[in-house]
Order: C-alpha cells, then sequence, then structure tokens
C-alpha cells in the first residue's frame, strides 16, 4: 500500500516533470516558431541557408581536413576522393578555402553592416532629434555622402590605403552610413511629434532617457532591414574589390579565388574552371540571394500595408 | 520649386568638390613622398638613389613644397586645361590614354542604359496589363531572383554559359584581333559581336529596376481618374494604355534611367573586367594592379563627371517632359 503511494507518488513527480519540460520545449519551439512562420518560404530557406554558411564559417577547421593556406597537393587536381572540390594551381584545397573564405564575407559583411547600420541610424536618431543646424549640416553631408559613384571611389581608395581587412571595412562604413541615417532621422521626425512622447518629455524625461526607452525601439526593426541591405551590399563590395585584385591579399576570400582563377592564364581553354572557378561563384551567389530573401521577408513583415500579401 | 533646384545644383557641385577633394589630398596622404622610394623593375636596371639635394630639388620642381592650397589651386588650374598628368604604365597623357578607352565604355553603358530601359518599358507594362494573372507572378519573382545578383557574377556566369560552355561569343576583347574587314558594316557587326555579352550583362542586372518601377507606376496610374474618363469618352484600349497611362507613368522611369547611368557606370569596372572589354573599367583594374596612380585619379574624375552630368540631363529632360516641373 505504501509502495502504491510512492509509486504513484513518483509517477505523479515524474509526470510533473515530463509536462514541465514538454511545456519548456513546446515554449522554446514556439519562441523560435512563431516569428519563423511569419516568413515566406523563400525567407526561411534564406534563413536556414545563412545558418549553414555561418556554421560552415564557424567550424571551418572540423570541416575541412586541409588548412587553406598550404600546399597539400598536386597543382591543379580535379576534384577526387583527396581533394573533394580539387585543388587551385598552387595545390591549396578548394574546399578549406571555401570554408574559411565563408568567414571573410561574413566578417566583412557583418562588421561594415553593423557600425554603418547602427552608428549611422544612431547619427541620424541624434540630428532629427535635435534639430536645427546640426540637422541641416548631417542632412547636406548625407545628400553628398549618398550621391558619391560609391564603387569607383573605393577602388581608388583602397588602392591608395593599401588592401587590408581593416581599411576596406572602414572604406565601406563611411559609404554605407548614410541611408540608415536619413531614414533613422526621419522616423525620428515623426516619432518626436507623438502624444505618448510629448506626454513623457512633460513628465520630465530626460533626452537620453526618451532616445533610449521610446524612439530607439520603433526605429530599431527598420534599421534591423536596412542591415540585412547593407551587409549584402558590403559582400559584393568586398568580392568586388578581391575580383579586381584589391583585397587583403593574405586572406582568401571567395572573391579572392575568383580572382586567381580569373588571373590564370588561358583558364576557359582548359577544364580547370570548372572546380576553381564554380565553387565561390555559387556560394557568393547562394550568400546574396539568402540574405536578400531575408531582407524582402522582414520589409514585408515590418511593412503593415503588404501584410496581406504573402510572397509579394 | 526655385529651392529644389538650387539644393539640387548645390548637390551636384558639392558632391563634384568632395570628389576633387579626395583625389587631391589622397596620394598626398601617403607616407613619403614619389622620390623618396626607389625602385627597379627588371634585373640589372641600376637602382637611382637620389640624393638630399636632388630630392629637394625634384619636390621644388614639382612644387609639392609649397602649401597645400596653392598646390590645390595649381591642380585646380591644371584640371581646367584638361591636363590630368601623364601616366606611369601608358608613358602618355592621361586625357589621350582615357580617350582611347572611353568610347568602348560609353558603347556598352548606352547600349544597356536602351536595352534595359526600353526591355523593362515593355516588360512592366505586359505585367501590369496582366495583373492578378499567373504570367505576372511568375515574371516577377524570377526578375526579383535576377536583381539579387551582382552584374560582374551575372556576367561570370554568361561568359561561362555563352563563351565558355556553348562556344558562341567572344572570351575577351573589343574587336577580333588583326581582322581584315571588307567595308564598315563587316566591322560593326564584329564589334556588336564582342560587345554583346557585357551589354547583356549590365542590361539584365538594371532591367528589375525599370520593370517594378513601371509596373507600379502603372498600377497607380490605371487606378486614376483620368483613365476611367479617357475610356469613358470612348477611346480604344491601346490609345488609353500608350498616350494617357504610359506617357505618365513614364516620368518616373526617366529619373530611375539617370540614376542608372550612374550604378552602370559602377558596375561596368568590374564588368569589363570578367570580359576583358579594353574599357575605362579594364584600365582602371590594370591601373591599380600596375599602381598607376595618375591614371586611376583621371578615371575616377571622368567616371564621376560623367555621372553627374547625367543627373544633370535627366533634371533637365524631366523639365521638359513634365509641363508641370517647369520653372
Amino acid at each position: 500500500m505504501i509502495k502504491d503511494i510512492a509509486a504513484s507518488k513518483n509517477a505523479g513527480i515524474l509526470s510533473f516533470i515530463q509536462a514541465l519540460n514538454i511545456n519548456r520545449i513546446n515554449r522554446i519551439v514556439c519562441s523560435i516558431a512563431k516569428p519563423l512562420s511569419r516568413f515566406s518560404t523563400e525567407g526561411k530557406i534564406g534563413i536556414l541557408g545563412i545558418i549553414g554558411i555561418i556554421l560552415m564559417a564557424v567550424f571551418a577547421p572540423m570541416i575541412t581536413i586541409y588548412p587553406p593556406q598550404k600546399i597539400t597537393g598536386d597543382s591543379l587536381e580535379p576534384p577526387g576522393p583527396g581533394h573533394i572540390l580539387g585543388t587551385d594551381e598552387l595545390g591549396m584545397d578548394i574546399w578549406s578555402q571555401i570554408c574559411y573564405g565563408a568567414r571573410m564575407s561574413l566578417t566583412i559583411g557583418l562588421a561594415v553592416a553593423f557600425t554603418a547600420g547602427f552608428g549611422g541610424g544612431a547619427l541620424g536618431i541624434l540630428a532629427g532629434y535635435m534639430g536645427g543646424h546640426i540637422d541641416q549640416a548631417l542632412m547636406r553631408v548625407i545628400d553628398v555622402t549618398m550621391a558619391l559613384p560609391s564603387f569607383p571611389l573605393l577602388i581608388v581608395i583602397s588602392a591608395f590605403l593599401g588592401p587590408s581587412i581593416f581599411n576596406v571595412i572602414l572604406i565601406l562604413v563611411l559609404f554605407s552610413w548614410a541611408k540608415p541615417a536619413r531614414i533613422a532621422r526621419s522616423q525620428t521626425l515623426s516619432l518626436k511629434e507623438n502624444n505618448y512622447i510629448i506626454a513623457a518629455r512633460n513628465y520630465g524625461a530626460k533626452p537620453f532617457y526618451l532616445l533610449r526607452k521610446h524612439i530607439f525601439p520603433e526605429v530599431m526593426p527598420v534599421l534591423l532591414v536596412l542591415v540585412i541591405g547593407i551587409s549584402s551590399h558590403a559582400i559584393i563590395a568586398e568580392a568586388g574589390l578581391a575580383f579586381l585584385g584589391l583585397g587583403d591579399p593574405t586572406s582568401k576570400s571567395w572573391g579572392m579565388m575568383l580572382n586567381h582563377a580569373t588571373g590564370f592564364r588561358s583558364i576557359y581553354f582548359t577544364p580547370y574552371w570548372q572546380w576553381w572557378l564554380l565553387p565561390p561563384l555559387f556560394m557568393l551567389i547562394f550568400l546574396l540571394l539568402c540574405l536578400a530573401f531575408i531582407s524582402r521577408d522582414m520589409e514585408r513583415i515590418l511593412d503593415p500595408k503588404l501584410k496581406m500579401k504573402k510572397g509579394f | 520649386m526655385v529651392k529644389d533646384r538650387n539644393s539640387f545644383i548645390f548637390r551636384l557641385l558639392s558632391t563634384l568638390f568632395v570628389i576633387l577633394a579626395i583625389n587631391f589630398f589622397l596620394p598626398r596622404m601617403m607616407p613619403g613622398d614619389p622620390f623618396s622610394t626607389t625602385s627597379a623593375d627588371e634585373v640589372g636596371e641600376d637602382i637611382i638613389v637620389m640624393t638630399e639635394e636632388q630630392r629637394l630639388y625634384y619636390l621644388n620642381y614639382y612644387g609639392l613644397d609649397r602649401p597645400l592650397h596653392e598646390q590645390f589651386l595649381v591642380y585646380m588650374k591644371n584640371l581646367m586645361k584638361g591636363d590630368l598628368g601623364r601616366s606611369i604604365y601608358y608613358k602618355m597623357p592621361v586625357r589621350d590614354v582615357i580617350m582611347l578607352h572611353l568610347p568602348w565604355t560609353m558603347l556598352v553603358v548606352f547600349g544597356a542604359t536602351v536595352i534595359s530601359t526600353v526591355s523593362g518599358v515593355v516588360l512592366g507594362t505586359l505585367s501590369a496589363k496582366n495583373r492578378k494573372k499567373g504570367s505576372d507572378k511568375i515574371m516577377m519573382t524570377g526578375m526579383i531572383a535576377f536583381a539579387e545578383i551582382p552584374s560582374f557574377l551575372l556576367g561570370l556566369i554568361l561568359l561561362l554559359i555563352f563563351s565558355v560552355y556553348l562556344r558562341l561569343f567572344p572570351l575577351a576583347g573589343a574587336v577580333t584581333p588583326f581582322a581584315d574587314y571588307n567595308g564598315p558594316a563587316e566591322q560593326a557587326w564584329d564589334i556588336l559581336y564582342h560587345a554583346f555579352l557585357p551589354v547583356v550583362t549590365l542590361s539584365l542586372s538594371q532591367l528589375t529596376g525599370v520593370y517594378l518601377l513601371t509596373r507600379n507606376t502603372l498600377i497607380t496610374v490605371t487606378t486614376k481618374d483620368y483613365i476611367r474618363t479617357a475610356r469613358a469618352k470612348g477611346l480604344g484600349e491601346k490609345t488609353v494604355w500608350v498616350r494617357h497611362a504610359l506617357r505618365n507613368a513614364l516620368l518616373p522611369v526617366v529619373t530611375r534611367t539617370g540614376f542608372m547611368i550612374g550604378i552602370m557606370m559602377g558596375g561596368v569596372v568590374l564588368v569589363e573586367s570578367v570580359f576583358s572589354y579594353p574599357g575605362l573599367g579594364m584600365t582602371l583594374r590594370s591601373a591599380v594592379v600596375g599602381r598607376d596612380y595618375p591614371l586611376i585619379q583621371g578615371i575616377l574624375l571622368i567616371i564621376a563627371v560623367s555621372i553627374l552630368i547625367c543627373n544633370l540631363l535627366v533634371d533637365k529632360i524631366y523639365g521638359k517632359l513634365d509641363p508641370r516641373v517647369g520653372i
């Protein structure tokens, strides 16, 4: 009898723990699935793709056998059991280069996007909130920055300053902060007139508190969409610069691989392009398409007018 | 309106000024001066080592010891005379090098502008007419996916498919080397044949913008009252679309074309490198590889100025097309 009670108690506790666990797991699943369910199919593919590329970049040493910058095989070996994607003209493994190259593209994309997106956004919010001459001056600077032909200037500046990852990031930030700044400013201008913000101010809220508590959270989602856009621009720009031979020569980015492959004499008359040129090309396009899908979906989710039409 | 125009001109001028300033200050910001380094390109070439006295003489000769603002004035004066300096690699004035390569770039950019604008408008109109049907949706999905691929990657794909795999188009160059032409028609054909893939690449990368703009403005315009009036007074469907709807929907497309040329002047650098097309972009690439600084600066200036001129032209044309904007 006593045993029975103990057993049933145990069972009760067990089932309680189970329920708790299931609840918790459910909650975790829900918290991930809920925003995901608002994405369209392309958006989900995009997110999966990005996660895949991030995993590839993070675990690059584990999923590759050879270091990317060491000569580990014959020159221009076709794909085979030794080197899954073959080797380049120096005998370096292409699969390793692809995996480590993902790090480069992602680093540049993320670094530029976050610095430019949030830095520019902060500038825009401040200017919009303060108004007056500072605002006017910032607007003029933004106008000029946006009118500059960015890619030719990028080429020239990196040709003069010398190619290094830091320089490339710096230049890209200088050319991409204007758009988030402008949008954050216009958002702030319209938010500032809202009654709840005026009320908060009348209750004695300090400007910094207002910006942090009321304005920044409102501008944040728009900035996030812009950040994705900027990161894909930065990735394109880095790949383009590297393709022109202006990337960091010590790094193996995808653009660098394209540069080496297309610079190889008469590559188009040999079968080498099939395993040397195609992988970085495919990866770059895949990454950009993923980013584009995500940003389009986020735009749609944010814009209530378009929310009804899933897909477009 | 007057204020708008003034700020527009102000923006163009300040942009030009910023580019000139970057062009002027970048080389001077680099550590060292042109005479403090010595180099010999080939083995056996004598390395010229300058004495301090000689270095100062050359600095004085090129005016590099004068204050910056004086140097800037001299630079501007030379620019006004059309003097862009001498190319180190080509060993001739930068202006002549640019003049040699500019026509090819112009051919590609203008070809792409015309093709992408015309086909974008046609496809956009078709799409707007068939809105709510399946064909519009398919077209839209395809177009949007295309837009995300940057032009030089698209160029590489086209090159691999059409030149390398199918061998339909040439791999490089703007004309067949050492060709004997029987008359200008054959020469023109050869030029078009070589320009085809670069032009198609650039057009495809710009097509989506025009297409979406045309489609969306047309859809907005067709809900306007004057379209209903036109239909009500018995005009044919063709007249309504061409004279009433398209006439108004094309206005933003004109503005877009101006911006498009700007974007393409940036993208053409990479696309020309892909196809080894001997335009300004290819020259810029070889100038970058060879560290030919005067040439790099000259090309940047030409690209920037042509973009600004395009913006100005678009502004003028827009005023002519839309009588509401005049003055």
